[in-house]
């Protein structure tokens, strides 16, 4: 039985539903020797800077239960040289590329999307990353002023018609009054979740086990709570979704689309595992045969809220 | 040259400790066998659970054959866990990860330094090149490794312990600027590997004496594989990433 993975964001038809989450598929190819990036659905690229950022200092990463916190701070080598020699790699291999873009005022997100909206050839969406909890200016602490991302969102949406993707998180504020908003101002999809603040403490030195107080959690962590807000965001407003947050399995992904993801995003995931995208996909594929699910979208945002529970149909 | 990568199940041979503290891990793989050079790691994936989460960094500590094995320490949950795993558990791994120590050095004289979990690395090397001096330094005798874990060894083997229960008491690099003041610096080549704050010193004697050399030179790692910007070290060519980039770095081109 042939499973329709096909899945379809405004003008964007993808052949399946896979991706992986900014920052953690590396810059280009580092992993194309483990997983063959051809059968993904689309990229999402580690985020984009109009500058170089050299990141935060060592360490910059330490395991947490079922997680991790990092506090990599963005680091790239800024938008010239990403699309003088990233972009061609990304041109040649031919799947569809959601760059994710930073500014660190709404100039420069201006500027990055201005920038790529001249390369559709090659990149067909952008998320706006609003929400890195690791920079000074552009992430969380910048825009808490909600001014702020609406003021990114509008100058992206001005210079650009490409499709866009507001990446937010409860860091930010309330979830969906900021969805709101941000699609108030011409986005089309919004992505959720991103990183959640954490600390862990050495006990010897009695200090972060980072070199910042905090880092952002990710992992089969935040799983739960990307799953909730994915829900809601989904249900409030009925846009394209970009999940993220924990999705390492089959089970998790699955769960993801019956709330309403339309794109899964998997990040730390890969990290442990390269080929856990792949796995997924292949988790997905024998959900449905065993279900008699012939295509994607009887599952997507099949859930049932939890008032029906009398009705549910027992499987 | 690139190296293919191997990401696979593999079933242990043996998985026992070999003295005081270190446990040696044996498997066969002819993949992740294939062209190793000392220096070189493998990512480990404890379990296939969500705790502990991410995979561990191990050193090679001896490849022949298929035969692989690696030598560590129990330090934390992820090796707690792995030190119970009997003969022919399965474990999933990758490799081989990162670029290792030259081998070619042309005439000059081999010297490695290894300290604490430095020193399985640089036993594989000795082993594989020729090697003039082996400086091991540990805490005491009990962490020294057992003769027959270093019969392969073809150098002069010298121990230093903080307390004196075995060889030179006191660090490994104050053995080691006595052995360069007995030879020509300017023929010496240094490869060193163990705790940062020897491996400073190691570099700084280096520095002094005029000798070149390499480090084994790693940050806290996720992925392995240059993707996740984890690892990143400091070099004069910039940040560099010790998984991808290193961990085997020139001491000309780490910046300290």
């Amino acid at each position: 039985m042939k499973i329709d993975l096909t899945t379809r964001i405004k003008t964007l038809t993808l052949k399946n539903p896979i991706t992986v989450a900014s920052g953690t598929f590396g810059t280009t190819d580092e992993y194309a020797g483990y997983v063959d990036c051809k059968k993904l659905g689309a990229i999402i690229t580690k985020t984009i800077t109009v500058k170089p950022r050299a990141g935060n200092p060592m360490p910059r990463i330490c395991e947490t239960a079922a997680g991790m916190l990092n506090a990599i701070g963005l680091q790239n080598k800024g938008l010239e040289d990403f699309v003088e020699n990233k972009i061609p790699y990304f041109k040649k291999l031919g799947v569809p590329l959601i760059v994710s873009i930073a500014g660190e005022s709404t100039e420069e997100f201006g500027m990055l999307a201005k920038t790529f909206d001249g390369m559709k050839d090659v990149v067909r969406a952008l998320e706006v990353n609003l929400s890195c909890p690791n920079v000074e200016t552009g992430g969380v602490n910048f825009m808490k002023k909600q001014e702020r991302i609406l003021d990114a969102v509008k100058a992206v949406r001005d210079q650009t018609c490409l499709l866009l993707f507001a990446k937010i998180s409860p860091e930010l504020g309330d979830v969906l009054e900021i969805a709101g908003k941000v699609i108030g101002q011409g986005v089309e999809g919004i992505s959720l979740i991103n990183t959640l603040r954490g600390m862990a403490v050495d006990l010897r030195s009695r200090s972060s086990r980072l070199a910042k107080d905090f880092g952002g959690l990710s992992g089969p962590a935040i799983k739960p709570v990307a799953l909730r807000y994915v829900y809601q965001v989904k249900k409030e407003f009925r846009v394209p979704v970009i999940a993220s947050g924990g999705i390492g399995s089959a089970q998790d992904a699955l769960e993801f689309l019956i709330v309403g993801a339309d794109l899964l995003a998997v990040g730390t995931a890969n990290f442990v595992e390269p080929q856990a995208t792949l796995h997924i996909l292949k988790g997905i594929e024998e959900f449905c045969r065993k279900e008699k699910i012939c295509s994607l979208n009887e599952l997507r945002g099949s859930y049932r809220p939890a008032g029906e529970k009398g009705e549910r149909c027992e499987r | 040259m690139a190296i293919k990568k191997y990401n696979e199940n593999v079933s242990l041979l043996e998985n026992q400790k070999v003295n005081g503290k270190y446990y040696k891990l044996v498997f066969l793989s002819p993949k992740l066998s294939k062209n190793v050079r000392p220096g070189q790691f493998l990512q480990i994936r404890i379990n296939g659970g969500n705790d502990p989460y991410l995979r561990r960094p191990f050193s090679y500590y001896r490849v022949s054959g298929e035969r692989v094995e690696i030598l560590y320490e129990v330090l934390g949950q992820g090796t707690s866990i792995l030190a119970a795993k009997k003969k022919g558990d399965t474990l999933k791994v990758m490799g081989p990860l990162g670029n290792g120590f030259t081998a070619k050095i042309g005439k000059k004289k081999r010297i490695l330094v290894a300290g604490g979990v430095g020193v399985p690395p640089l036993v594989f090397l000795s082993e594989k090149t020729p090697t003039e001096y082996l400086l091991v330094g540990t805490k005491s005798k009990a962490e020294v490794l057992p003769k027959t874990e270093l019969k392969k060894v073809r150098a002069k083997v010298l121990f230093s312990t903080e307390d004196g229960t075995i060889g030179t008491k006191g660090f490994v690099t104050t053995l080691l600027e006595k052995i360069i003041m007995k030879e020509h610096p300017g023929e010496l080549f240094i490869q060193t590997c163990g705790p940062k704050p020897m491996m400073r010193v190691v570099i700084m004697l280096a520095r002094k004496y005029g000798i070149e050399g390499e480090a084994s030179w790693d940050e806290s790692m996720a992925c392995g594989v240059g993707a996740c910007l984890g690892c990143m070290v400091k070099t004069k060519a910039g940040l560099k990433r010790a998984c991808a980039d290193g961990p085997v770095f020139s001491f000309e081109d780490l910046d300290l």
